[in-house]
């Protein structure tokens, strides 16, 4: 059957276009309904005392942020009993990091989650961080699970850089998934085998980017500091939830509704069409934890 | 020094080919000296790729200072191309790709305790695409720097003949921004040619048309990235395909008109009947609907080009404009060349 072209006149079809993006944030393909899968739990954890300063989040403060939303996410009180839902001693552990100059995952979120799995068991030798060396890497190509930790921000070819987006280094040719904006990236997670192994996805909105300019697609002037930590199992979930705080940042600064551009629809496209995970509020249960003022969301 | 090298790795090799041939091949002398021609053309093309990558390297390099306000440069420069973009910088390696860009060379700028200066300079190798890449990111003010230029968070972008340069302070300070306003002036005063812009900008009627809305670009991904169109090519743009694209302000409300030229006649047909079958089969008369926002479509089809207005506030508005393109067409002066450059 010859696939059906979608147009603008699709999305027209379905709403007015009161903002066009928007509708693709909340709709997904026209014509196909929201299935009513299972409500996904994203915790967001905000502390004002999460950095030391910009490019240098406390270590102290971020352990006890990760503690809190694992658990809360979890449903234990004790995070090592949490982080043994997830990790058996005998795994090969991958920690999927984030090394953009301008906005890294840190050594101390990357520490933070290393301590808690070794807590669990798990051998030092056993357990990889890594991110452009994950092809090739002998500990990631060995993992039976993966934990999936980068920051956010608004990435130009894609709309978001998040934790769908993360997975691209675990193929061999990245703009081989450059196409409409990036719009299939899910595809990798099941190419690759990377869905069932990944047992936590952490979006870090530190200091996060929402706006982006020139080659590098970056200013100082368009980051700030959020302060919050988003955890899930469900990447989609995640990452849409991370739109939604970027989206509403945007809001504020400029003074008018100023949709990512491009549109972030990998990510809804991940729930219409891949099925990876859910990207509707409404499937969302997001709870928050910690500070409040300037939530956004 | 590259090429008394050459001269003596070609003065080795052909002896000892001779000899070779001499000892173990019985030929004619006339298909020894066949083989040995083929075999130094293939050395000298080899060796002028290597030499022509030097010297646009080179061309590169001394456009830009080695020391500004106090910066000095730091001691290796990077080149990359079109395979390599990607390992400096991700996704919007696309945006230089899709506008044909040749060679990018970065060099940084450091000054104790100040934030670094990132001088990233592209050779697009034509003002065209110079022009065209320049205008993927207006956001901001002008500069008054090359021929075209934007200035906003620290980032100063402009173009001049081929190249477009954009020129980046890591943290945004006064003495930063000024360095960085020394060093444009300074890069687009080393480039001593000047560029012309594409042709088909002249051809967006004035009235109305938002000048900072105007884009330059040849292929789909980059249509898509400023205006959703279709998920499929449905134009069937490529890279030899030039498309601008401007916005009108009407009542407070946005139309936008895509101009579209191919390189042939024949493929501008091919694509009116692809876009016209899929986005307006339902058009009342040709190339023309109501869409469903009560907004009005249009499109034209004149020799190589393609021309179509989206989101008119009535048909006669979406007419006129149409109307006027193709008188703009008419009065053209070269009407079939193309801006060689």
């Amino acid at each position: 059957m010859k696939k059906k072209v979608l147009t603008r006149r699709d999305f027209l079809r379905v709403t007015a276009v009161t903002p066009f993006a928007g509708m693709v944030v909340l709709k997904g393909k026209p014509g196909q309904e929201i299935k009513a899968e299972t409500k996904a739990k994203v915790v967001l954890i905000r502390d004002k005392n999460a950095l030391v300063s910009f490019k240098k989040p406390n270590p102290d403060v971020i352990q006890r942020m990760l503690d809190d939303g694992i658990t809360k996410l979890l449903g234990e009180k004790d995070p090592v009993k949490a982080w043994k839902k997830l990790v058996r001693p005998s795994d090969i552990v991958g920690i999927k990091s984030n090394v953009w100059s301008y906005i890294p995952t840190t050594r101390e979120v990357e520490q933070a989650l290393k301590r808690r799995i070794m807590d669990t068991g798990v051998l030092e030798e056993n357990i990889g961080i890594d991110d452009r060396g994950v092809r090739g890497n002998q500990i990631f190509e060995k993992a039976t699970v993966l934990i999936n930790a980068r920051p956010a921000r608004t990435h130009h070819w894609s709309g978001m850089g998040g934790c769908i987006k993360n997975y691209i280094m675990f193929v061999p040719s990245p703009p081989a998934y450059h196409g409409d904006s990036c719009a299939d990236l899910a595809t990798i997670w099941k190419d690759y085998n990377l869905k069932e192994k990944t047992k936590l996805n952490i979006l870090l909105m530190l200091t996060p980017l929402f706006h982006g300019i020139g080659p590098h697609h970056y200013s100082k002037k368009y980051v700030w500091e959020y302060n919050g930590i988003l955890v899930g199992q469900d990447p989609v979930a995640v990452d849409a939830t991370g739109v939604r705080v970027l989206q509403a940042k945007r809001r504020q600064f400029f003074g008018e509704e100023r949709p990512l551009q491009p549109p972030a629809k990998h990510i809804f496209l991940a729930d219409t069409k891949h099925h990876l995970g859910v990207s509707h509020p409404d499937k969302i249960e997001l709870i928050k934890l910690g500070w409040k003022e300037g939530i956004l969301i | 020094m590259n090429f008394l090298f050459f001269v003596a790795l070609v003065q080795c090799l052909l002896i000892s080919a001779l000899r070779l041939l001499d000892n173990f091949v019985k030929i004619s002398q006339v298909r020894k000296f066949i083989w040995i021609t083929i075999f130094l053309i293939f050395l000298g093309g080899i060796f002028l790729k290597g030499c022509g990558s030097d010297i646009e390297k080179s061309i590169l390099e001394n456009l830009l200072p080695q020391e500004i306000d106090g910066w000095k440069a730091k001691r290796m420069d990077k080149v990359y191309n079109q395979e390599t973009i990607f390992d400096y910088i991700d996704g919007a390696g696309e945006v230089y790709r899709s506008y044909n860009f040749r060679r990018l060379l970065v060099r940084r700028y450091s000054k104790k305790g100040k934030p670094e200066i990132v001088a990233d300079l592209f050779d697009m190798a034509t003002s065209r695409d110079a022009y065209g890449v320049f205008t993927h990111d207006l956001e901001g003010e002008d500069a008054e720097i090359g021929q075209g230029s934007t200035y906003k968070g620290g980032l100063l972008s402009f173009w001049k003949d081929r190249f477009f340069v954009s020129l980046y302070a890591e943290e945004e300070t006064e003495e930063a921004r000024e360095a960085v306003f020394a060093l444009g002036r300074k890069v687009a005063s080393s480039i001593k040619n000047k560029g012309e812009k594409p042709e088909i900008i002249s051809l967006f009627p004035q009235d109305k048309l938002d000048k900072k809305s105007i884009r330059y670009f040849h292929n789909h991904m980059i249509l898509n990235y400023h205006f959703f169109v279709a998920d499929e090519n449905i134009l069937l743009l490529d890279q030899e395909s030039e498309v601008a694209m401007g916005t009108y302000r009407e009542k407070n409300e946005k139309i936008n008109l895509l101009i579209i030229r191919y390189l042939e006649a024949k493929k501008a047909s091919e694509a009116y009947k692809n876009f016209t079958d899929i986005f307006l089969p339902d058009a009342l008369e040709s190339g023309l609907v109501q869409t469903e926002d009560s907004k009005w479509t249009a499109t034209k089809l004149k020799n190589e080009f393609i021309i179509i207005i989206f989101n008119a506030l009535s048909d006669s508005y979406a007419k006129k404009i149409i109307e006027s393109v193709e008188r703009k067409m008419e009065n053209r002066k070269t009407v079939d060349k193309r801006d060689k450059q």
